[in-house]
């Protein structure tokens, strides 16, 4: 179709499938209903279903998008279903076949890092783990020749990076060349193996592609320096993310709809995404006098909702943001289960657990990215992937707060129809641009702003904040430690004056700040916790602080 | 001759919006089963050799250890992964590690080639009939079996076969609280591979697999027990007497629940046959041409997840979006179980049989 009025977004993901209609209305892009199901199901089910319920609820919308081909009765292109015409009497349509943009997930895929020694495989690992890989790693120096070729030969391992220090230092020279004749018979056997030699190693190219034989399906690349680039380790980044998925990956497409995001908006934007393989965090900056944005893009495998094999460090981690009260067995048996299937279970606890699981893989990916840490405060932080799929918008705020202590104000607001990925796909970005321009209010749910105050000081009461909303004000008391929900519809804004009694950090360092607040699902949230997170040991106490932290802001939840 | 009964398409009002429930295959066409090796292993097979159930494939090496051959002990054509055998009673001049009279190279370092070998090895024996497709060394054998298929979601052990029976006579794999207490094994099941209820301890596995039980199929696996499994079955490996290959293989995961109807059935029909399990991928492999699986009506639905988890009814359409316990709001069926009016169920939460 060359110039279609309406067309399918959609994310397949390895756990979910979601299908998003948009239409053109009014000489822009709109977002008219959005599904999203476990990803078992057909997807071309769900597309109907999302056009099916579309003209069911707005036939002449529909009609005006091209949705409905005619009243004949007939089966269409996707289907057909009783819509009801403006007469209020039911006719058989026949659904027109949008045209689709999709974002479909690649599978998980797992590296092996490999270098004469631990000093030097660490920069090389840590690229691989920024760049959305499983890693598993090696070392000549720790690892008998046994026991790594049998990790070289596990054929769960894709691709082998080979790294050394250009020129390899002196506690590598010793080993590189073992390394290298262990790696060559590793590559003998295994034709399908994709193998970079990244640094000092890259002179060792002859001596694998010797090995390797003319019938290889597997590529053997060289790789640069694990600090080459600017900023240093980017070059290493590229190769090892065009390796994985290639920029149809839709996590980095999803890096581009950030960026375009931050240019449309003209805000500093950050995206965190939790998902069933694995966590995005992109921070992007808008271009400056024209120019490109700024964006940065960390891919993070660790920061998945449930890793496959939950050890207990993840059961650890989950249990330090559960409520539900569970021994660690039992935990493990629910993660165990949430893995197979993420979509399941969610009723009951099984809400809570999972938002458990997301806050400790938000966690994970924060603290996998220290460099986006250290990036001035975004102005937005938008939440996307199926982790959050089933929580209330106000909760996964709470989420968003309880993890990311950084003292600011920003807004916060969520991919609840998943278009990031399916949008980043665009590959003009022009286009991207413009069809984000059309369908930023419609694609964000803003689910309000979070306000973190650094440096408070306990005491009864750190200060007074003036919310100024139209020509209402609401005073409110600031009490060290609390949450404060300051009532603010989605849709409004408001100047939040902070008035504080000591010095602290909100962005700058001071005791008043006028701060232009908009609202959301939650409100207005002032977060006067301390920052960083310190809660109790004691994991009953534990559970009933966040328990009342959540009760607030889990509105529908049952009491 | 068609084994499987046929279910009507979708596509009537009583089926409607059951394509938004995901599908779970009762029985699977053939698939290709993959024997793990590990470098000095010593395959027995070659691509395209058919295979019966309990020919030997490999042996497999039992405490491997590396040696490093004098320059002048291979020929000059030697690569990575080709068997290695001493020559003459005195040998080549081993430089480093222990002698061995055989292994396999791993890799070449300065005109000299590192080995994998040992002393000790044991068979390991194909549990199914199937063509070999691909043999590569220290990485794997692939079969393709011959036969139908059960997949589970995760297979513990090694692949074995035996005869297939119930654990009980009061079909309690059907029930949420069917399960086996070691305290029911005896000697007169082994041979068998046991069909258990929802749930099963490490103390069972571990008493049934001394009893010569060949191995056993659960609905759930608990944590707990997974680990102390694993545990025992890493210390019997080690031990030097082996006992017979045991394989677990969990058909729903970690919580208990009853083993769905329609593969329940499936699990009746073949007792008293033999039956494999293989571990990668986890499944039950028959070969039975002569059995028919009676398929559920389209509408038959089972709750896999969530606090009506194991139950089975009939779809009776969409609900669109509800809210559920816990505040949460998701896209629902309604579902009949029994007599009782239909009651929405979350989609997710949802499976039906094809």
């Amino acid at each position: 179709m060359s110039d279609p009025r309406a067309f399918l977004a959609l994310d397949l993901g390895t756990a979910t499938s979601s299908a998003a209609l948009i239409g053109r209305l009014a000489h822009r892009w709109r977002l008219l209903g959005s599904l999203a199901l476990p990803a078992g199901i057909d997807p071309d089910a769900i597309s109907r279903e999302v056009v099916r319920r579309a003209v069911a609820a707005d036939p002449a919308l529909a009609r005006a998008v091209g949705l409905i081909e005619g009243a004949t009765g007939a089966t269409g292109a996707t289907g057909a279903a009783s819509a009801a015409e403006p007469g209020g009497r039911p006719a058989a349509v026949s659904f027109a076949n949008p045209p689709r943009l999709v974002a479909r997930s690649v599978p998980p895929r797992t590296i092996l890092v490999c270098a004469a020694n631990a000093r030097a495989r660490e920069p090389f690992l840590d690229a691989a783990r920024a760049t959305g890989w499983r890693t598993r790693d090696a070392s000549a120096d720790r690892t008998n020749p046994l026991e790594l070729m049998r990790a070289l030969l596990d054929p769960e391992v894709g691709v082998l990076l080979v790294g050394a220090g250009d020129p390899p230092g002196p506690d590598e020279r010793r080993l590189v060349d073992e390394l290298a004749a262990i790696v060559s018979g590793a590559v003998a056997r295994r034709p399908d193996l994709t193998v970079i030699l990244a640094g000092g190693m890259a002179d060792q190219l002859s001596r694998l592609e010797a090995a390797g034989g003319g019938d290889r399906r597997g590529e053997i690349l060289l790789g640069p320096a694990a600090t080459a680039g600017d900023p240093a380790g980017s070059a290493l980044r590229d190769l090892l993310e065009d390796v994985r998925g290639g920029s149809n990956d839709p996590r980095r497409a999803a890096g581009r709809a950030a960026s375009a995001l931050a240019d449309v908006l003209d805000r500093r934007v950050e995206l965190l995404e939790i998902g069933f393989d694995g966590g995005v965090r992109a921070s992007a900056s808008p271009g400056i006098g024209g120019g490109e944005p700024a964006t940065m893009v960390s891919i993070v495998a660790d920061a998945a909702l449930v890793p496959p094999d939950p050890g207990d460090a993840i059961v650890d981690r989950v249990m330090a943001w559960t409520t539900i009260s569970l021994d660690r067995h039992r935990l493990r048996d629910r993660l165990r289960e949430l893995r197979l299937s993420p979509w399941g279970g969610v009723t009951g606890d099984g809400a809570r657990l999972r938002l458990a699981a997301a806050r400790a893989a938000m966690a994970i990916l924060v603290e996998a990215t220290p460099g986006q840490s250290a990036l001035p405060a975004p102005d937005l932080v938008v939440v996307a992937g199926g982790a959050f799929a089933s929580a209330p918008g106000p909760a996964i705020a709470l989420a968003v707060a309880d993890v990311v202590r950084r003292p600011g104000a920003v807004a916060v607001a969520y991919d609840h129809a998943r278009l990031m990925g399916p949008l980043g796909m665009i590959p003009d970005g022009g286009e991207r641009r413009q069809a984000i321009s059309d369908l930023v209010d419609d694609m964000l749910a803003p689910l309000g702003t979070i306000a973190i105050p650094g440096g408070i000081r306990a005491g009864t009461s750190a200060g007074r904040l003036t919310v100024h909303a139209g020509i209402n004000a609401s005073e409110t008391d600031l009490v060290p430690g609390s949450l404060e929900l300051i009532d603010l519809p989605p849709g409004e804004t408001a100047i939040a004056e902070f008035h504080f009694r000591d010095m602290v950090r909100l962005g700058t360092r001071g005791r008043r700040f006028a701060v232009d607040v908009s609202g959301g699902l939650g409100g207005l949230l002032v977060d006067l916790r301390d920052v960083p997170l310190r809660m109790p040991e004691r994991a009953e106490r534990r559970r009933e602080l966040l328990d009342a932290w959540q009760e607030s802001l889990w509105m529908t939840r049952d009491r | 001759m068609s084994t499987v009964a046929k279910q009507p398409a979708i596509g009537g009002p009583a089926t409607a919006g059951l394509e938004l429930v995901g599908r779970r295959p009762v029985v699977g066409s053939p698939i290709e089963v993959i024997f793990r090796l590990a470098p000095g292993d010593r395959p027995l097979v070659v691509a395209g050799d058919a295979l019966v159930a309990g020919a030997p494939i490999a042996e497999r090496l039992r405490d491997p250890g590396v040696t490093e051959l004098a320059a002048n002990a291979t020929e000059e054509t030697a690569r990575a992964g080709d068997r290695w055998m001493g020559t003459a009673p005195g040998g080549p001049r081993l430089r480093r590690g222990s002698a061995a009279e055989a292994g396999e190279l791993l890799f070449e370092n300065g005109g000299r080639w590192t080995l994998a070998g040992g002393e000790h090895t044991e068979p390991v024996e194909s549990p199914l009939s199937g063509v070999v497709r691909d043999v590569r060394p220290g990485i794997g054998i692939t079969v393709r079996a011959q036969g139908r298929v059960l997949h589970g979601v995760e297979a513990l052990g090694d692949p074995t076969s035996g005869r297939l029976s119930l654990g009980s006579d009061r079909g309690d794999h059907r029930h949420p609280a069917g399960g086996l207490r070691s305290t029911s094994l005896d000697v007169g099941l082994a041979g068998t591979i046991l069909v258990i209820g929802s749930r099963v301890d490490a103390e069972a596995l571990t008493r049934a697999r001394a009893m010569g039980v060949r191995g056993v199929i659960v609905s759930g696996l608990a944590g707990k027990e997974r680990r102390d499994f694993l545990a025992s079955e890493s210390r019997q490996r080690a031990a030097l007497h082996r006992l017979p290959p045991f394989a677990v293989l969990v058909l729903d995961g970690a919580l208990r629940r009853p083993i769905a109807g329609p593969v329940a059935a499936v699990l009746e029909g073949l007792v008293g046959s033999t039956v494999a399990l293989v571990v990668d991928p986890p499944a039950l492999v028959f070969d039975e041409p002569g059995f028919e699986v009676t398929m559920p009506p389209v509408d038959h639905i089972r709750v896999r997840s969530g606090e009506h988890a194991g139950r089975e009814g009939q779809w009776a359409g969409l609900a669109g979006m509800r809210r559920f316990t816990g505040g949460t709001f998701l896209e629902a069926g309604w579902v009949a179980f029994g007599g009782d009016p239909p009651m929405p169920i979350p989609l997710a939460d949802l499976e039906r049989f094809v």
